[in-house]
């Protein structure tokens, strides 16, 4: 008597806690932490759980590492969507690792500027929103604005200027923008490297996340530095006295994606968490929250909101894009030049 | 143990208490470093030796710098673990109660915070502006831009602090069985203070201080939080480059190659400190 009893509480148990696994759905997400991953809690990822009862769990990974575990996950992937701010989706669609969409899915489709919907029946994502790389100075030590990247090379601020690392995508752009100013193009970036070999030689740091770009500037550690007008903002709202602007040989644009991972059973959601991240109202949320350029031409933006970003296609269309299909197959080849010219 | 060896469940039993902790080791350790091994054996290109990647290594002069800086940061580390973790260990154990007490809390309570958030603190705490700088100004010994992060000194100290716990619990552990006669004994028989610990307390702590040597040695060889945020990219080392191939370059057979040579260097130190281990039980 007792070990049916037992047998039967036990059963019992067992089916309260497989109830609510089977009647919420999940879908795994990855987002890139700090100050973007709250405004993106804030405007997709919570109204899409209560929108359509979806329990979201989200990863926090920079785009190379995405990447590096989908390729780690090809036979089983853990992703649901993945979101990519350097281009690694043309690779990644290239390998089968993210599922084509069908622009019928996609109730923005129209919206969206003609740049934002290459590749979709490839599997490459959307582009969801659009940040600028350029300097970004401390308004306090540095009085005109510069005009120029190559005012980075002032032995004057030699030791107060710190660059990305080439791990992190603003990294990247940076050394191959520096590359173009100094004449290079992507297949010799040599220029580029003899740039940053000068830079290194005035005395400038590199760091390798966005804390410590904030860190060295609320230390007075840095007074100027090639970065994305996001991050700007996030530090003047810190209370620096930070100033973003366009250098006049152009700006790289960095183009955040969101992807349907290839080879999972809820592909349906997940483009539908794609859609919905397109939608005018998250646009304009990431103008106003990161200083993100929108790519929804049904976004509106304030005034003086829209001349804080890049607003409109025809602006859209004047930033620097890198060809993707070269950056990702030479990136590991960049990668190790790189760590080779500034390893002490 | 039973006195009936010929039953069934005995024989069993031990087996069964066995496998769950075999089938984790099996399974969580063995397999996966078995998979290592033999992508690092994989060569990147069709017609080369199998030995391709560990060649490769040992031909490049950024890594075997890389791997050198790994070497010497280590065991200028172990060393200053040793000097300071051994004195603590020895008042700690030689105090009274409360005394022991706190001081054993103020060693552990560090562990008890995410190494990243130490990290993190002492990354402000070198950095420039920060209070180092800062007292090294005041006292006239820094340039106005000094600053210790992204040094080889800002590693070694910010590890020295990570791992002295480790250290000193060890230690701890051997001197406290010490029995404190021999230390009086000593004494009365005309010892100074240092005569005494030279001759008396330090042999009869050498395995704790073995071990703890052991244990700090292994960790700082494969540390990479620490030594990457507080030595910046310019300072790579071993466990750090091995990140960068795997996750960045994406050359998984090189990564496994630089991975088993990390392996090797710490079984190098620990095959000799086993033997000598048995042959003091033996001997």
């Amino acid at each position: 008597m007792k070990k049916l009893f037992n047998g039967t509480a036990i059963a019992l148990v067992a089916g309260l806690v497989a109830l609510p696994a089977q009647g919420q759905q999940r879908l795994v997400i990855n987002s890139f932490g700090g100050a973007y991953e709250e405004a993106h809690q804030r405007l997709i990822i919570e109204p899409f759980e209560e929108m359509h009862n979806v329990e979201i769990e989200v990863v926090t990974a920079y785009s190379a590492d995405a990447l590096a575990q989908l390729r780690a996950q090809a036979a089983n992937p853990q992703f649901d969507v993945i979101h990519f701010s350097g281009g690694q989706e043309v690779a990644a669609a290239r390998e089968g690792l993210l599922a084509p969409i069908d622009p019928a899915d996609l109730t923005h489709y129209d919206d969206l500027y003609p740049f934002a919907v290459e590749g979709l029946e490839e599997g490459r994502g959307p582009v969801m929103s659009v940040a600028v790389l350029g300097l970004l100075y401390d308004t306090s030590v540095v009085e005109a604005a510069p005009t120029s990247w190559e005012a980075l090379f002032d032995p004057a601020i030699g030791e107060s200027v710190v660059i990305a690392d080439i791990s992190n995508t603003y990294g990247l752009l940076n050394l191959l923008m520096l590359n173009q100013v100094r004449g290079g193009t992507l297949d010799d970036i040599q220029p580029g490297l003899d740039a940053v070999a000068e830079l290194l030689d005035n005395g400038a740091q590199i760091f390798s996340s966005s804390p410590e770009l904030q860190q060295a500037f609320a230390q007075g550690a840095a007074v100027m530095s090639p970065y994305a007008q996001d991050y700007a903002f996030t530090l003047t709202e810190a209370g620096l006295p930070v100033a973003f602007v366009q250098p006049d040989e152009g700006s790289p644009g960095v183009y955040i994606t969101a992807n349907v991972v290839a080879g999972r059973p809820n592909t349906e959601l997940a483009t539908a968490f794609v859609d919905f991240s397109l939608r005018p109202e998250a646009q304009a949320g990431w103008a106003e929250a990161l200083r993100y350029s929108p790519t929804n031409s049904a976004a509106e933006l304030p005034e003086e909101l829209a001349g804080q970003v890049v607003y409109g296609e025809e602006a859209a269309n004047r930033l620097l894009r890198f060809d993707p299909d070269v950056v990702n197959e030479r990136r590991p080849e960049w990668t190790d030049a790189w760590n080779r010219l500034v390893a002490q | 143990m039973r006195a009936n060896p010929g039953n069934a469940a005995d024989r069993i039993e031990p087996v069964v208490l066995v496998t769950p902790g075999l089938a984790l080791i099996i399974g969580a350790f063995f397999f996966p470093v078995g998979q290592i091994l033999i992508l690092s054996l994989v060569p990147p290109e069709e017609g080369l030796s199998i030995w391709a990647n560990f060649a490769r290594f040992f031909e490049d002069d950024y890594y075997l710098r890389v791997a050198w800086r790994t070497l010497k940061l280590s065991v200028i580390i172990t060393v200053a673990t040793a000097l300071i973790g051994f004195p603590l260990a020895y008042v700690t154990a030689r105090s009274p109660r409360w005394l022991a007490f706190l001081l054993l809390l103020l060693t552990v309570l560090p562990l008890m915070t995410s190494v990243v958030v130490r990290t993190f603190g002492w990354m402000i705490v070198l950095g420039r502006g920060g209070p180092v700088t800062q007292l090294l100004m005041a006292l006239g010994l820094g340039a106005r831009d000094a600053a210790l992060l992204h040094t080889e000194t800002g590693i070694v100290v910010a590890m020295v602090q990570v791992l002295l716990p480790f250290m000193t619990i060890t230690t701890l552990g051997v001197i406290a069985s010490i029995n404190p006669f021999l230390e009086e004994s000593a004494r009365t028989m005309g010892a100074g203070f240092y005569r005494t610990m030279r001759h008396v307390v330090l042999p009869l702590s050498i395995p704790g201080l073995v071990s703890g040597s052991l244990l700090v040695f292994a960790l700082s060889i494969s540390s990479f939080v620490t030594p990457n945020l507080v030595g910046g990219v310019r300072l790579p080392v071993l466990a750090g480059a091995i990140y960068q191939q795997a996750t960045s370059v994406l050359d998984w057979n090189f990564a496994a190659a630089q991975s088993v040579l990390l392996l090797g260097a710490v079984l190098a130190l620990l095959v000799p400190y086993l033997a000598l281990m048995r042959r003091a039980q033996h001997g």
